[in-house]
């Protein structure tokens, strides 16, 4: 076991992720070294170019990042989800198409194999991405966007083989992968058995049956190789099939209740810098005769957004940790946190793009760096995890949830909040489509409870209490709401009404993450996080979003979260839980 | 069969744009000059839009940038805003780096410098560009920060310094430079020159590279250097050290107009977000019969509806009301801009992928006005100027609301739209405004009207609900600035969000005043059914009230609500007409691109 700065007792598994993030974060350098070939400087021109840096994705060949997307048992790295968004947000810290481009896709289409893979499907994956492979993940189809059961794409019934026909576009990393993860319409009737999930190893299709799309430019990852497929009767072996017959959206559902719940993970490191390159303009500017610093509009923009940082990674730890813990009740969260966490990160680079006013409009020099990322970060949506699509996976699961789970549930364990505690392996088998239970609410009545005892006392909580009083007040409201919820809702036919319950909905799990978190914070954790007022700040971003007014009491303390954000900008640590040294 | 159409209000400046978008071409035909897909092809080589400059030249449109007085076509300035509106329907880039001369020269017109204004005049009507020269690189929007020196010689003056982030920097001719002529800089230590680098001798400037930018990628946006450049006395604009307030109340006349852009930028994305709405199957069904769409779109165009509202009002009280400008300029480029920016973003979730493929979908014109359209909220004052502005005057502003002078002006003028406006008058405006808001000021009085027509009209009942809803607000919001008095180094946080909400007042009295006024005569032409039983007043108080944080009303009366709005939407759509309280067809018609 290994002390850390803190004093911290870190376990090995803890110690071997801090390692494998230092040594990414020692790979990549300083960001704002102009001498360094993957800092801000070569990553904007290369954007521009709409290319990758060849050396950085070599580098992380070296690194072996892609030894993170497969499973301990099959010669990888992977065992934990929380660890797996913390291990990227280095790489996406630099850049998101970076991370998209160089593999965050294969382990998208990746876990799929995984989940529900024949054992030579599983060993045939793992050695392809261990050897630097790529595998492309082709659900989307541009005509049916985010309804994806409806794709047209065929993968007919052929013997014992199939005939691939049909196109798949928006596809990332087409051209380059040498295998698909293909979801697919295997048999001509209707229903939601129609569907089946397919491995597809390019090299064993014929050639003149199939080709690829041109590439599509995008408005951002503009390195991302982004193309699709035309297949023309195009035959394919019959063991290519993932899973069983039919077993498609399952498949596909369970896939995404790990991936919506560990990008958001990665891509606040993407957060991390236009959080970071905001504060370095406001360090050296003046304005009205003053630093920029001084003024108090300013302090407060980027206060907020550090709160707005936490927030996000509150939610984004409970996710992938109920992923190990919770696999029952991860189709719901999930989905929350692939909803609100980029709504949220959208609306605070908004807010920080007004602090470096024409600044934010220019493509390079010190502060290029941001406009990147306010395009980035949009496209991490890409394919199959639209706003409205996550949105339309919670609203029928309300009326369950309020009439089941909201009253008499089952609080989550201490380890959810833990960000240092082990968890149990990961096992798919467990991931259901329809959550039963709700234990992250069930924490928020117990949260709200222990506040009322012991653990509650001290003037510094009044704002805190008064908070979470809001949010258990919201949630009935939420309660209400589902309850009366009407079948129509339940489809894609849901009133905007409806829409906007599962938006509070989502708020008041987020306030809880936060909440349990800070209750069950270790008591030889961090100064920072011991401090109540992260959470005070925290939770008044949630209320503010649910369109409350802030109780008496209840303020964000401007100066103090100011300090820690410029402590953490002059000794570069990460602006999220973790607190991480940067190289830069 | 009987013409009803012939009725109803006629606007001479909707009619002028319709008859420029008509006789610029039909945006969805490659062949035309000004084609959507010219737009994209010169966005995508980040080129400069001269050949659409031209035509727009020869059409004549720089006459609008130049007073009548001056010998120009300019007589009111709704026709400029009409006209800058449809070119930025088309591209903001164009928009942005033609209408740029008007900015640029607005000091000049405005100066009182008959001689100058003559010169410049008579540049212009050729087709001159004018660019604005105020920014410098480390000094942003705080203008009075400015390095750039203007220092006295024996027969003018010698101009040192650098401006950067500058529109037409490098293409415009002349430059409307603000310099510094005092050493300790202030309120007197500033002087505009109008500089024509056609006269400089070459090795005394240069032109800084052209600055790639997140949007409006075509246009010039460098800067300029200049070292020992001699310039005459008769290029001061102006007077010597009246500069900084030359430049204020020019702004403040700018400022209203960039709405304009951003109404061109929300007609142009919502077209787009309807057009794939209804052409698009999901779930078995179209997106369109999706209640969340419906919602959607009919959200952002009640949010247009409102910016024109505003902008309408606005637009008019440069000629009847300009010693209040620095309040309604202030509100108006605020709001507008930033009402877009989320109108955009709403939009672009619906589109889904679409609206980031660059050459997919309608050739990726909503990724280019989502990114050209950040910039309007940016130049020319940002949020926190604007915002400050009104922090600077909230004492003024409430008192004049609570306790008013019996002398303000009556401003149905201003609200209806079929009474000619006086002329605009530069010497009336005032950096800051001596009787607040009466516009913002007529809304009790106007509350109270509507809540009592509504006794014998029920269809108002909606509306009159909203009004009362939000004069509460409004008099909560003016009791509690009242008392603030901030520097705009100090300003808290809670004073910028009071500023929103009281620009977001301002927008529902506009609002309001523009119903009361106009719907008689609005309510009886082609765009009639907007004005009938105020719906379009409803719906956009409606979204006055959501956007100040009030809590939703009744799920089943706004359902009601928004099916209304929303089938008044694609109407519009359908008829080929402009996103607009008013007729307006378009050249494209009903889009087939």
């Amino acid at each position: 076991m290994l002390k850390d700065e803190n004093g911290t007792v870190a376990d090995s598994a803890e110690s071997s992720v801090r390692e494998r993030i230092a040594a990414l974060e020692q790979l990549l350098g300083d960001p704002h070294d102009p001498g360094n070939p993957f800092g801000h400087a070569a990553l904007l021109a290369a954007d521009e170019r709409g290319e990758l840096i060849p050396e950085a994705e070599r580098a992380l060949d070296g690194f072996g990042l892609n030894a993170e997307f497969v499973p301990r048992e099959l010669g990888g790295r992977l065992d934990r989800v929380d660890n797996l968004a913390r291990v990227l947000r280095p790489v996406f810290r630099r850049d998101p198409a970076l991370g998209l481009g160089y593999g965050v896709t294969s382990f998208l289409a990746a876990i799929a194999v995984w989940a529900s893979g024949s054992e030579a499907q599983r060993r045939w994956t793992a050695d392809l991405l261990l050897r630097g492979g790529r595998l492309a993940i082709a659900y989307h189809e541009l005509a049916h966007g985010n309804d994806f059961v409806r794709n047209e794409f065929a993968a007919l019934p052929d013997g014992a083989d199939f005939l691939l026909d049909g196109r798949k576009e928006v596809i990332n990393n087409a051209e380059r992968a040498e295998a698909l993860v293909l979801f697919s319409r295997t048999t001509a009737e209707p229903g939601p058995r129609s569907h089946s999930v397919l491995l597809v190893d390019k090299a064993s299709l014929p050639v003149d049956r199939f080709d690829h799309l041109p590439r599509y430019r995008t408005v951002g990852v503009r390195g991302c190789e982004i193309g699709g497929f035309e297949f023309r009767r195009c035959p394919l072996p019959g063991d290519a099939l993932v899973g069983t017959p039919g077993e498609g959206v399952e498949i596909a559902l369970r896939s995404f209740q790990i991936t919506r719940s560990v990008v958001p993970g990665m891509v606040l490191g993407g957060a991390d810098t236009a959080l970071r390159t905001v504060v370095g303009f406001a360090v050296q500017r003046e304005l009205y005769g003053r630093s920029l610093l001084g003024i108090p509009h300013v302090r407060a923009a980027i206060a907020g957004s550090f709160a707005d940082l936490l927030v996000s990674d509150c939610l984004c730890l409970v996710a992938t940790r109920a992923v190990h813990l919770l696999p029952e009740q991860t189709s719901v969260y999930a989905a929350v946190v692939k909803y609100l966490v980029p709504k949220v990160l959208q609306e605070t680079t908004y807010d920080l793009s007004i602090v470096l006013g024409a600044n934010f409009y220019v493509r390079n020099g010190d502060y290029g760096v941001f406009q990147k990322h306010v395009r980035d970060l949009p496209m991490t949506s890409l394919g199959h995890a639209g706003t409205a699509a996550c949105q339309a996976t919670i609203i029928p699961q309300l009326p369950r949830l309020a009439r089941r789970a909201w009253t008499l549930g089952e609080e989550a364990p201490q380890a959810l909040f833990r960000p240092h505690e082990d968890l149990p392996p990961l096992d798919t088998d467990r991931l259901t489509l329809a959550a039963d239970q709700d234990a992250l609410v069930a924490s928020l009545l117990s949260g709200a409870d222990r506040l009322e005892g012991p653990e509650g006392r001290g003037r510094e909580l009044a704002g805190v209490r008064a908070m979470v009083r809001c949010l258990v007040d919201e949630l009935h409201r939420c309660r209400e709401e589902g309850l009366a919820l009407s079948p129509q809702d339940r489809t894609a036919l849901a009133s905007p009404h409806a829409y906007a319950v599962a938006d509070r909905y989502a708020l008041v799990l987020a306030g809880s993450a936060c909440l349990n978190v800070w209750l069950d914070r270790q008591p030889d954790g961090s100064a920072f996080l011991d401090d109540p007022r992260w959470l005070t700040a925290a939770l008044t971003r949630v209320v503010r979003r649910l369109g409350r007014s802030l109780p008496e009491g209840a303020e964000l303390d401007v100066d103090w979260m100011l300090r820690e954000v410029l402590e953490r900008h002059r000794s570069a640590r990460s602006y999220d839980l973790y607190d991480t040294p940067l190289a830069g | 069969m009987t013409e009803r159409r012939a009725a109803g209000l006629r606007h001479g400046s909707w009619e002028l744009a319709a008859r420029f978008d008509r006789e610029l071409g039909d945006p969805c035909d490659p062949a035309t000059v000004f084609s959507y897909e010219e737009s994209m092809r010169l966005d995508t080589a980040e080129a400069f839009p001269s050949a659409v400059c031209a035509a727009l030249n020869a059409w004549g449109l720089p006459r609008y940038y130049v007073p009548a007085d001056y010998g120009g076509g300019l007589t009111s300035l709704e026709d400029l805003q009409q006209l800058i509106r449809m070119l930025a329907r088309r591209d903001l880039t164009v928009a942005i780096a033609h209408a740029k001369t008007f900015l640029g020269a607005v000091p000049v017109w405005a100066s009182g410098n008959h001689g100058a204004a003559l010169r410049l005049a008579s540049l212009v009507r050729d087709g001159a560009q004018v660019a604005l020269g105020l920014t410098e690189r480390t000094h942003g929007s705080d203008i009075m920060a400015g390095d750039l020196t203007a220092d006295e010689t024996g027969g003018g003056y010698r101009v040192n310094g650098e401006k950067w982030l500058i529109n037409n920097a490098s293409r415009g001719r002349l430059l409307s430079l603000l310099t510094r002529t005092s050493p300790t800089g202030g309120p007197r230590g500033f002087t505009l020159f109008l500089v024509d680098k056609a006269e400089l001798p070459q090795d005394t400037y240069r032109c800084l590279p052209k600055v790639p930018t997140l949007g409006i990628r075509g246009a010039d946006i460098s800067g300029v250097v200049l070292q020992d450049a001699p310039v005459g006395r008769d290029a001061v604009i102006g007077d010597v050290g009246g500069g900084a307030e030359l430049l204020l109340k020019s702004l403040q006349l700018t400022r209203t107009l960039c709405p304009s852009l951003s109404l061109g930028a929300a007609d142009h994305a919502l077209r787009l977000a309807l057009g794939f709405a209804e052409g698009r199957e999901l779930y078995g069904r179209r997106l369109s019969d999706l209640p969340l769409t419906r919602r959607t779109l009919a959200d952002a165009y009640a949010d247009l509806l409102l910016c024109e509202a505003l902008s309408t009002v606005a637009t008019r009280s440069i000629h009847a009301l300009p010693s209040e400008l620095s309040v309604t300029s202030a509100v108006a480029k605020y709001l507008v801009p930033s009402l877009v920016d989320g109108t955009v973003a709403a939009l672009g979730s619906l589109l889904g992928a679409r609206s980031f493929l660059a050459d997919h979908y309608a050739h990726g014109r909503f990724q280019k006005l989502a990114r050209d359209h950040r910039i309007v909220g940016v130049f020319d004052g940002n949020t926190m100027v604007n915002l400050y502005s009104l922090v600077a005057q909230f004492r003024s502003l409430a008192r004049n609301y609570l306790a008013p002078d019996d002398h303000r002006p009556h401003l149905a003028g201003i609200f209806d739209l079929e009474r000619t406006l006086p002329d605009f008058v530069p010497d009336r405006l005032t950096l800051l405004s001596r009787y607040g808001s009466s516009i913002l000021g007529t809304l009790p009085a106007a509350v109270e009207r509507l809540d009592t027509a509504s006794l014998h009209r029920p269809a108002l009942a909606g509306a009159a609900a909203r009004a009362v809803e939000l004069l509460a607000e409004a008099d909560a919001l003016h009791r509690r600035i009242a008392t603030r008095m901030e520097t705009v180094g100090d300003a808290a946080p809670e004073s910028f969000e009071d500023a929103r909400r009281y620009c977001l007042c301002f927008a529902g009295a506009a609002a309001l005043g523009l119903w009361e006024h106009s719907h008689g005569s609005a309510g009886a032409g082609p765009t009639g059914a907007l004005w009938q039983d105020g719906l379009w007043l409803e719906g956009v108080l409606a979204r006055v009230l959501h956007h100040l944080g009030s809590a939703p009303g009744r799920p089943d009366r706004d359902d009601a609500l928004v099916a209304r709005l929303y089938e008044q939407c694609t109407t519009q759509y359908g008829e080929g007409a402009l996103f607009s309280l008013l007729p307006c067809p378009i050249a494209e018609g009903h889009p087939t691109c």
